[in-house]
C-alpha cells in the first residue's frame, strides 16, 4: 500500500507522455490538412466519377493534392455544419443557394468580391445565377450548375388525346388533362411531387412564379397570405387539381421528386414538373419507357402572369474563411475553384461541359449553350435546347431565401401539404406561413 | 495529504471485506465505462437544454434556463407532436399485447409443426428495422402496392387507397407495420411466462368445471401478470420513442399527421440544429417514458 503512490506517479507520467507522444505523431496530419500543401474539398455525393476525373486533372496540372470528401445529399447540410463548427479542415465546398445567407451571417464562407481571378467569370454567367451567389451585395462563390424547374409533357399520350401542342396556361393545362382523362389513356395526366422533400420548395415557387406571384417582397415581408399575390391561388389550383377534377392522384402528398421521375418516366403521366437536369435520364431507354416522348415547354403560365417564369436555383463552389485567411490556402483553393468553375487554358468551361455532356446538368455560364457539343446534346435528349434556354432566361432565384429559410420550410411544407389534403383552407396555410415568416424573421 | 489518503484507506480497508473491495475493483473499469457512455451525456444533456443554441449561430451561446421547456410547452407543433405520440402508442402497445397473448396461446399447446411456426413467428422481429419500414412502404404503395392489389381483388376496395398520403389512416398505418415487427418478441415473453403456470392449476380449474374462456381468464392471465409487465413496459418504451418507421415511410407527414415527439425532436435538433431545443425535448420525452413505465410497474408490480 505505502509503495502505490509512488508507482501511481510513475504511471501518470507514463501515461501523460505517451499520450503527449501520441499528439505530436498525430499533429502533422491535421497540420498538412490545413496547410498550404492541399485543397481540402467538401462535396456532396453527386457526379462522384466527372468530380474524381477532374481533381486528377487539377492535381496534375497544379502539383497540389485534393483531398475530396463527399457526404449524401439529404446529409450533408449538416454534416457540413458540424464540421464547420468543429473547425475540421475545409477549403472549399459545394454550397447550395438556399444556405447561403445562414452560411454567410455565421461566418463559415469567405467573399471572392477581392479575388479578381474569381469575380472576372461574372460577365459570362446568367444574372440570376450571379445573385443566388450574391448576398448582403457580398459574392460567395464561383457556380457549379445552375438549373430550374421544367414544365415537361409526354409527347405519346398527348398525340393519343389528339393534342397537338402543350398548354401554355394552367387552365389549358386543366383541359388537355380532362381531354386525355376523358379518352381513357391515363387516370392522372398531371404529375407533381407533392411529398415532403427537399425539392417542395422549388416546385411551389416554380408554381407561384409561374402565377406571377412572389411569396415575400425585395424587403423581405410576406406576401404569400396575401390574395392575389400568387401562393394562395397556387395553393387553391392544386387543390382543386387534385379533388375537384381529379388530374393529380391524391398520392402525390406522399410522393418524393425521385419517385415521380420514376413515375413519369414509365409513361404513366402526360405532364410533370421537373428539375431541367432530369431530361436526360426522362430520355435515357436504360432508365425509362418513355424515352424520346418526353419534351420540354414553357411553364403554363397563371391569370395574371406575363412571362412563363419559373423558378431557377443554383450550387456554387464557397471558400472558407480559415482558407481565406491563409494566402496560400487562398490561392490554391482560387486556383481549385477556377478549375473547376472557371475556363481552362483553352477558354472553354471544360468541367460544366462535361457535366452537361455527361449528365445533363445545366450551367450558369451562358457562353456553354452556343458549344457545338452541348447543342448536340440538347438536340439528342431533349429535343433541341431552344426552350431550354428561353425558360432559364425567365427563371427568378427563390424568394424565400434568408438565413431562417431551412426552419421556415420545415413547417411550411406540413402547412402546403395541408392544403393539398384539403384539411385547411389555402388563406388559413398561408397565413400560418406568414406568422412563422414574420417570427422568424424578428429573430 | 497523503497520511489523510493512507488513512481513509484503511478505514474502508476494515469496513469493507476482501471480496466488497476485489467486486470494487472489478467493477470500476465498467463504471467508468457508463459514466462516459452513459452518465456524461445524460448530465450534459440536460445541461445543454439549459441553453439556447443554435449551430447555425455559433457566436451566441445564451444560457436561457428553463425557457427552452416553456418554449416548448407553449409550441402548438408539441401538442400535436404530444396527440399523435400518444395515439400511436396506444394502438401499437395494445394491439401488440392482444395479438401477442393470442400469439403466445396458440403456440402453448402442442401439435405438429409447432417448433416451425414458432421460428416463422420470430421472421418479423429479426428484420432490420429499416428494411421493415421500407417493406410496408411498397406494400402500402398507391400505385402498386400490394395491399390495395389484394383488397381490390377480393372486392372490398372498388379503386387503390393512398394509405400513407391520408392523414386520418397514415397513424394507424404506421402503428401495423410497428406491430408486425414487435409483436413476435413480445409473445415469445409472454410464452415464456406461460410455460411456467403449473398444470396443477388448469386441471382444478377442470374439476371445478370451468370452461376454456374461464380458465383463460381466471388461471393463464392472472399467472401472465410478470410477462404482460414486461411487454407493456418494454413496448411502451419502445413505441413512444419510435422514430425510423416515420423516417422512412412519411417524413413526419402528409402535413402534420404523422409529427411525432421523436419526430419533433429530429427536425428541431438534425434539421434546425437547435440542440437547446432538442435536449429539452429529449428530457420531456424520456420523463414521459419514465413516468409510463412506473404507472406500469406499480399497477403490475405489486401484484407479481
Amino acid at each position: 500500500m505505502t509503495g502505490s503512490p509512488n508507482v501511481s506517479r510513475r504511471m501518470l507520467l507514463g501515461t501523460a507522455l505517451s499520450a503527449g507522444a501520441a499528439s505530436m505523431w498525430a499533429t502533422p496530419t491535421s497540420l498538412q490538412a490545413q496547410s498550404g500543401g492541399a485543397v481540402n474539398f467538401t462535396a456532396w455525393s453527386a457526379a462522384v466519377d466527372q468530380v474524381k476525373s477532374h481533381i486528377s486533372a487539377f492535381e496534375n496540372a497544379s502539383k497540389l493534392k485534393v483531398n475530396y470528401e463527399n457526404f449524401p445529399w439529404a446529409q450533408y447540410r449538416t454534416s457540413v455544419v458540424t464540421r464547420l463548427v468543429g473547425n475540421a479542415p475545409m477549403d472549399v465546398l459545394w454550397i447550395s443557394d438556399a444556405w447561403l445567407p445562414e452560411f454567410a451571417e455565421a461566418q463559415w464562407l469567405a467573399n471572392i468580391d477581392d479575388i479578381p481571378e474569381l469575380m472576372k467569370y461574372n460577365a459570362d454567367a446568367a444574372p440570376y445565377c450571379t445573385q443566388s451567389m450574391t448576398y448582403k451585395g457580398k459574392q460567395y462563390g464561383l457556380s457549379y450548375y445552375g438549373d430550374h424547374m421544367s414544365f415537361v409533357y409526354n409527347t405519346d399520350i398527348l398525340q393519343r388525346a389528339g393534342i397537338d401542342k402543350p398548354p401554355a396556361t394552367w387552365d389549358e393545362v386543366v383541359r388537355a388533362s380532362l381531354k386525355i382523362k376523358q379518352a381513357g389513356t391515363v387516370e392522372y395526366p398531371l404529375l407533381l411531387a407533392l411529398g415532403i422533400d427537399t425539392w417542395l420548395v422549388e416546385f411551389m415557387s416554380a408554381m407561384v412564379f409561374s402565377n406571377g406571384g412572389r411569396f415575400v417582397d425585395p424587403q423581405g415581408a410576406p406576401l404569400m397570405a396575401e390574395p392575389g399575390r400568387g401562393a394562395i391561388e397556387t395553393a387553391a389550383w392544386i387543390r382543386d387539381a387534385i379533388h375537384t377534377h381529379k388530374i393529380v392522384s391524391p398520392g402525390a402528398v406522399e410522393t418524393p421528386e425521385i419517385n415521380s421521375l420514376k413515375a413519369f418516366g414509365a409513361g404513366q403521366h402526360a405532364f410533370y414538373v421537373s428539375p431541367t437536369y432530369r431530361l436526360r435520364a426522362l430520355n435515357d431507354p436504360s432508365q425509362a419507357a418513355a424515352a424520346g416522348k418526353i419534351r420540354p415547354a414553357l411553364m403554363p403560365r397563371g391569370p395574371k402572369a406575363t412571362a412563363s417564369a419559373t423558378c431557377g436555383w443554383i450550387r456554387f463552389y464557397g471558400m472558407t474563411p480559415s482558407a481565406k485567411a491563409n494566402a496560400a490556402r487562398r490561392a490554391n483553393a482560387a486556383k481549385f475553384m477556377e478549375f473547376f468553375g472557371g475556363k481552362d487554358d483553352s477558354g472553354t468551361y471544360r468541367f460544366q461541359k462535361l457535366l452537361v455532356t455527361d449528365l445533363g446538368l445545366p450551367f450558369c455560364t451562358m457562353p456553354l449553350a452556343a458549344d457545338p457539343d452541348v447543342k448536340a446534346f440538347w438536340d439528342k435528349w431533349a429535343g433541341g435546347g431552344d426552350v431550354i434556354a428561353q425558360q432559364a432566361s425567365s427563371a427568378l432565384k427563390k424568394d424565400v431565401i434568408a438565413p431562417w429559410f431551412g426552419e421556415w420550410n420545415e413547417s411550411a411544407s406540413p402547412a402546403w401539404q395541408s392544403v393539398f389534403l384539403n384539411k385547411a383552407t389555402p388563406e388559413a396555410a398561408m397565413r400560418a406561413m406568414a406568422t412563422k415568416w414574420n417570427e422568424l424573421r424578428k429573430g | 495529504m497523503s497520511t489523510v489518503s493512507v488513512s481513509a484507506l484503511d478505514r474502508l480497508g476494515r469496513r469493507f471485506g476482501y471480496d466488497e473491495r476485489s467486486a470494487a475493483v472489478l467493477i470500476f473499469p465498467v463504471f467508468i465505462v457508463l459514466l462516459a457512455v452513459a452518465i456524461f451525456p445524460i448530465v450534459y444533456s440536460f445541461y445543454t437544454s439549459l441553453f439556447d443554441i443554435n449551430l447555425t449561430r455559433p457566436w451566441r451561446r445564451p444560457f436561457v434556463g428553463f425557457d427552452n421547456y416553456l418554449r416548448i410547452f407553449a409550441d402548438p407543433n408539441f401538442w400535436v407532436a404530444v396527440q399523435r405520440t400518444t395515439v400511436y402508442t396506444v394502438v401499437t402497445v395494445s394491439v401488440t399485447t392482444v395479438l401477442a397473448v393470442a400469439v403466445a396461446l396458440l403456440l402453448n399447446e402442442a401439435f405438429p409443426g409447432r417448433r416451425l411456426l414458432a421460428a416463422l413467428v420470430l421472421l418479423p422481429w429479426a428484420t432490420p428495422s429499416i428494411v421493415n419500414g421500407l417493406m410496408w412502404k411498397w406494400i402500402y404503395n398507391p400505385g402498386y402496392g400490394l395491399l390495395n392489389g389484394l383488397l381490390v381483388q377480393i372486392g372490398l376496395l372498388d379503386r387503390y387507397k393512398v394509405w400513407l398520403g391520408d392523414p386520418d389512416l397514415t397513424i394507424f398505418m404506421i402503428a401495423n407495420a410497428a406491430v408486425w415487427k414487435q409483436m413476435p418478441l413480445a409473445a415469445i415473453l409472454i410464452l415464456v411466462t406461460m410455460k411456467a403456470i403449473p398444470e396443477d392449476l388448469y386441471k382444478a380449474a377442470k374439476v371445478d368445471g370451468a370452461n376454456v374462456f374461464r380458465r383463460f381468464w381466471h388461471v393463464t392471465l392472472p399467472a401472465l401478470k410478470p410477462g404482460l409487465m414486461l411487454v407493456l413496459v418494454y413496448e411502451t418504451m419502445i413505441s413512444i420513442r419510435h422514430f425510423d418507421l416515420f423516417l422512412i415511410m412519411t417524413q413526419g407527414g402528409p402535413g402534420d399527421a404523422s409529427y411525432t415527439l421523436s419526430w419533433q425532436i429530429f427536425v428541431e435538433t438534425f434539421r434546425n440544429l437547435k440542440f437547446g431545443i432538442g435536449a429539452a425535448l429529449s428530457y420531456i420525452l424520456a420523463l414521459a417514458t419514465f413516468g409510463l413505465s412506473y404507472v406500469f410497474i406499480r399497477a403490475l408490480g405489486s401484484k407479481l
